[in-house]
């Protein structure tokens, strides 16, 4: 489902270049769980971006579903992203100006479906996570846990085959952290490909995998 | 997708007051100044009311007599005699009429001296302009025929002379000459119409103004159509090709040049007095430029303003690219904001100017200016609103879309 082969990335700050990513190959198959560890700055977050196409490589190769990434164009990769995607940050990115409902139908605003539909396909988003009843709320009004479970249903709105989550518990204290691994392992269970960086080992022991990286290499 | 960006745009508006404060400022401001201007302009040179027939109308109003040789040059308003010899007879024109300058006469009346401005003019004159006759009529061709001493009043002169009686048929001493008003029309303010009352031409205290090529005078010439302008012009330049002056060793050449409205006031604020060009082109193109940057330089503010809130929004930008936004899709979003914001702007600046021009109409700074925002100078101040939002817009939007997802969602501002 994703293969990365040689992949490395380099920062460049100032005057110095710090390399992110070095040499990395990893594959990861359909409806797998994977959970990629490392200490703070070691990459984790540049892998996972990568994989979701918000940044690119500097060199490489990147697989999809058996498709090579070569020069794609920015329509393509943007059509890609929201179809074969879904993403989760840490800190929920919600859109504070949009309601609960409109968050959560954006990914389907950048496909051709009739207002309608979109709108059916997010109230059943929330109903899954179990928050119908704030779809008129603003995220502002609402819980950390619950902007999490926002931003869940909005990754899964659009139904895609990998989700990328991006330590997704990280601002939650451990009740709400727990519910949202719940529903990442129903996600998962139901068929959804995972890739999630973590600190917590717990958390990680759910998946099917892990993955170090150390020093923007694969330990692992 | 469309009801999204303009919910989006609304909320944000409504959340950055201050920003759309001046941002709604700048825009209604300069709409106000654009649609002011373009009223005044319409009002002047649009063919409507008195001078409706504008469209198939030359006006000759001064002339240039010349001695290159002696370095001799005068110029000014036109003799009647020119009129009578020289343009009366041109083959293409359906009428000519010839009317004095407005000049300020003195009105005894009751004991008390007004200064209004008379103009004296032929029958023609009453044909080729429609004024809206209020009461009594105008002049017609007997009463030139004849020199009677018969008046036309302008509303705003009847009402300030006579109150709440009725003008026609009253007596008034005008310059020391005793005349009976006759009629009563709307009042004006057109090039070729305005005044506060008319006389016939004939009634001037002595003739000698028959005999004269340098006087007080303008011509109207009305053609059958625009198409006859150019036959026009060839038979103008044929008659005067054989001019004959009072002094032909003082003067050797003549130019009149028979001029829409536009060109008028292009050859006189051009100062091309001696060749056929008026300068309208140069002129229409100088204040289309002027207007451009006049437009410019709130845009540019604009554009500053709109790439700071719109990286604001970076975060947004970056989760709107996670989830399958391009960067055309983008564009458009900011677009759309944009010129929401910008008709919003629209519409304020419309108001404004209509409440402006009302306060200019009721303030009397201008004397008988009537003029409103229509149709035309509404769908203009649109067309302007939207191609201020498309200036401001375009720049800071396709920066924004160009961020990497990864760095817009980090807030990244660069």
């Amino acid at each position: 489902m994703i293969k990365l082969s040689a992949i490395s990335k380099n920062y460049q700050t100032d005057k110095v270049q710090t390399r992110a990513l070095d040499n990395i190959n990893l594959q990861v198959r359909a409806g797998e769980f994977v959970s990629i560890m490392g200490p703070s700055g070691c990459g984790k977050s540049t892998l996972l971006n990568i994989i979701g196409l918000l940044d690119r490589p500097a060199s490489g190769q990147i697989e999809i579903n058996g498709q090579l990434l070569g020069k794609y164009s920015d329509s393509q990769v943007a059509k890609l992203r929201n179809q074969t995607f879904g993403f989760i940050f840490q800190s929920f990115h919600l859109i504070n100006e949009l309601r609960v409902i409109d968050n959560v139908e954006l990914p389907l605003l950048y496909r051709k479906m009739p207002a309608a539909e979109r709108r059916a396909k997010a109230k059943a988003a929330l109903e899954k996570v179990g928050l119908t009843a704030r779809m008129e709320h603003f995220p502002n009004q609402l819980s950390g846990g619950q902007q999490q479970r926002v931003a869940i249903a909005r990754a899964m709105v659009g139904e895609p085959q990998i989700l990328l989550a991006d330590e997704p518990t990280g601002n939650l204290d451990s009740q709400m952290g727990a519910e949202v691994m719940s529903q990442l392992l129903a996600l998962n269970q139901a068929g959804t490909t995972i890739v999630m960086v973590t600190h917590n080992e717990q958390e990680a022991k759910h998946s099917n995998r892990i993955v170090r990286v150390f020093d923007g290499q694969l330990v692992q | 997708m469309l009801k999204n960006y303009l919910l989006i745009a609304w909320r944000i508006a409504l959340q950055r007051k201050l920003f759309t404060v001046i941002n709604l400022l700048c825009i209604s401001l300069t709409l106000l100044v654009l649609l002011v201007v373009t009223a005044l302009l319409e009002n002047t040179f649009s063919p409507t009311g008195v001078e409706g027939k504008s469209p198939r109308m030359l006006q000759i109003v001064t002339m240039v007599s010349l001695n290159e040789e002696k370095g001799n040059f005068r110029h000014g308003p036109l003799g009647y005699k020119v009129i009578t010899d020289y343009i009366k007879p041109l083959p293409s024109a359906e009428l000519v009429a010839a009317v004095s300058m407005p000049e300020s006469t003195a009105v005894y009346q009751q004991g008390r001296i007004t200064d209004l401005l008379l103009r004296r003019a032929d029958a023609a004159y009453w044909q080729i302009l429609d004024f809206e006759v209020l009461a009594g009529r105008v002049p017609n061709a007997e009463d030139v025929a004849a020199g009677r001493f018969v008046l036309v009043l302008n509303q705003s002169t009847a009402t300030q002379l006579f109150g709440e009686q009725s003008a026609v048929g009253q007596l008034l001493n005008v310059g020391g000459q005793q005349f009976t008003v006759i009629g009563v029309v709307a009042d004006v303010l057109q090039l070729n119409s305005f005044a506060d009352m008319w006389a016939p031409v004939s009634t001037y205290p002595s003739s000698d103004y028959q005999h004269q090529l340098w006087g007080n005078f303008s011509a109207l010439i009305l053609a059958r159509s625009a198409a006859d302008f150019p036959a026009l012009r060839q038979e103008l330049a044929t008659a005067i090709d054989g001019f004959q002056f009072d002094d032909p060793v003082k003067w050797q050449e003549v130019n009149i040049w028979a001029d829409s409205k536009l060109e008028f006031f292009a050859r006189m604020l051009l100062q091309n007095q001696k060749q056929p060009d008026s300068g309208a082109a140069s002129l229409l193109l100088l204040i289309s430029l002027l207007m451009l940057l006049f437009m410019l330089l709130p845009a540019l503010n604009l554009v500053n303003l709109n790439t700071g809130r719109m990286l604001e929004r970076s975060t947004e930008i970056g989760v709107r690219k996670a989830f399958g936004a391009s960067r055309q899709q983008l564009i458009w979003q900011f677009l759309i904001e944009n010129l929401l914001l910008c008709s919003i702007g629209g519409l304020l600046g419309l108001v404004m100017a209509a409440g402006t021009l009302e306060l200019i109409e009721q303030s009397g700074v201008i004397p008988y200016l009537q003029v409103e925002i229509n149709l035309m100078v509404f769908m203009l101040g649109m067309v302007i609103s939207m191609v201020f939002g498309l200036l401001s817009g375009i720049i800071p939007a396709w920066r924004i879309a160009k961020l990497d997802p990864v760095h817009a969602l980090k807030g990244a501002r660069r």
